[in-house]
């Protein structure tokens, strides 16, 4: 490297235009073989482009980020906020070694994949759905508009925001992330709201009821669902939530074996009148 | 609409949905309250569309928040037919929904397909990114993709939508009455899948009370879900405040 290189600097533009390629493919090219490889390589391009001359820089730090590849599309961007702020320390001539920059990527993509899967997936998603649900249920065009606009709207902020932070604080901005409690309290202020609206959901609308009726030769007649009510509203659906959950979570996600089970169990009880 | 269109339309719906391009945007696009609203413009009849979307939803509510991007099941495939043809024979959202879910689990193969065929893409790449080809990088990543997924998933919605239609319809006027209901029970049951899997996703035991007391606050105080969005949210963060509390003693 000469002593009259220019310092080479990216500026914030260049960096969101990685966010944006990201975003847009960070599951559409994404195969069985090395996952978002692809698309984490195109998003580095334009800041490669800029930051390398020749061919032969440009060709060997393609091919670094054309290894594997793979977390959650949100919160992988500190990821590369990161990668795209030692790539620019590589290019102004910093000791900084291939692997290092694989490393990072790969040391990073487990845990920042849990945490977006637990925030972005599990949290979020379905809060943002269940809230319009209800518009939905009544016939209303809102229950699919507003969780289409508030949920990319969202995300889009946070990667934004963490693209940033990655490049500015590079290694730093996951070390506040990943061991802050405050990341741990929002997991868990998100798991707490989004449990007790599927809770608040299942009430409303898993609907079981059985027209079951014990005749005495006294002729009086015992209707099974009174009694159940007299012990507590709903515990059909509530009992038809958690034999399911407890299946999963001893089997594991076996949906459409499950899918088919109630499939089976609704003709039966149909047929025999019990439900 | 004629029934053409409709499935055309659905047809390229199907595939730009399940393109994945725009991460959360086409995970939005691909829930069925979302393909509802799609629907409902096409067809006119935005109620009975969105009644059908907002009970398919319920049964895939949590299989999109999978981890690993692994489809177990594709809430797309199974709104883009069921949503249609429900609404173009007049059904019931429960019989649509026991419609849907063998195209549910037939969505799961298709997109097995994709994933195969976009290994294709990344050895590609891999010669493109010797030459220093950035341009290349980026057809690989984007247009090869959506090609292959036109011709993959076009097709399936197309042909079951277009020869559907009629199909389904007479399908409906032998139905024998105790499997119409076993219908309207799975409507009743289903939901409850998707309860359960957002819940072992979200995956704490030791927060299951709270999935409790929402349950309750329904059936005994009889609150919307609104109501119980706002209570949940303050109680979240009250209990945040005081666990922070402790910390700090």
């Amino acid at each position: 490297m000469g002593e009259n290189t220019k310092v080479k600097k990216l500026n914030k533009k260049d960096i969101t235009k990685s966010m944006w390629i990201y975003y847009a493919g960070a599951e559409l090219s994404n195969s069985y073989e090395r996952l978002q490889s692809l698309v984490f390589c195109a998003s580095m391009t334009p800041v490669l482009k800029k930051l390398y001359d020749t061919d032969e820089e440009l060709s060997a730090a393609l091919k670094r980020h054309l290894v594997f590849f793979n977390t959650e599309g949100i919160f992988g961007a500190i990821i590369q906020g990161i990668a795209i702020s030692m790539e620019e320390q590589k290019a102004n001539g910093e000791n900084v070694t291939d692997e290092a920059i694989t490393g990072i990527k790969t040391g990073l993509m487990g845990p920042l994949a849990g945490m977006g899967d637990a925030i972005v997936w599990a949290a979020i998603m379905p809060i943002i759905i269940s809230i319009f649900l209800p518009f939905a249920s009544n016939g209303s065009a809102l229950g699919g508009i507003m969780p289409l606009i508030l949920y990319p709207a969202i995300t889009i902020a946070i990667a934004y925001w963490l693209i940033h932070n990655g490049y500015t604080l590079g290694k730093k901005s996951v070390v506040s992330l990943l061991h802050g409690g405050k990341m741990k309290s929002i997991i868990f202020t998100a798991n707490v709201i989004g449990l007790t609206m599927m809770g608040a959901l299942s009430a409303s609308y898993v609907t079981i009821s059985t027209p079951l009726k014990l005749g005495f030769s006294s002729g009086t007649q015992i209707v099974v669902q009174d009694i159940l009510n007299t012990v507590a509203p709903g515990l059909l659906p509530l009992a038809a939530v958690f034999i399911i959950y407890f299946y999963l979570r001893k089997k594991g996600p076996y949906y459409n074996r499950i899918l088919l089970t109630v499939v089976a169990v609704s003709v039966i009880t149909s047929l025999l009148g019990i439900l | 609409m004629s029934v053409l269109m409709l499935a055309v339309c659905m047809g390229f719906y199907y595939w730009f949905c399940r393109l994945r391009f725009g991460y959360t945007f086409s995970s939005m696009l691909l829930q069925p309250v979302v393909i509802g609203v799609f629907v409902g413009l096409l067809t006119g009849n935005m109620p009975l569309a969105m009644k059908i979307g907002a009970g398919l939803q319920l049964v895939y509510l949590g299989v999109t928040s999978t981890p690993g991007g692994n489809v177990p099941s594709d809430p797309a495939l199974a709104g883009c037919i069921a949503i249609p043809l429900g609404v173009m024979s007049n059904m019931t959202p429960e019989v649509a929904i026991a419609l849907a879910i063998p195209f549910g689990v037939l969505g799961v193969f298709v997109d097995q397909l994709r994933r195969s065929t976009n290994a294709v893409w990344v050895h590609m790449a891999d010669r493109y990114a010797e030459k220093a080809d950035t341009r290349g990088i980026l057809r690989a990543a984007f247009l090869y993709p959506a090609i292959a997924g036109l011709i993959i998933r076009f097709p399936i919605v197309f042909a079951i939508d277009f020869f559907g239609v009629s199909a389904v319809e007479k399908l409906i006027t032998i139905l024998p009455q105790w499997l119409m209901h076993s219908f309207e029970l799975m409507g009743g049951i289903l939901p409850a899948l998707g309860f359960a899997i957002t819940l072992s996703v979200i995956g704490k035991k030791s927060l299951i009370p709270f999935f409790i007391t929402g349950f309750f606050a329904v059936m005994y105080l009889k609150l919307d879900t609104m109501a119980v969005a706002i209570f949940a949210t303050c109680i979240a963060l009250l209990l945040g405040l005081f666990q922070l509390k402790e910390e700090a003693i």
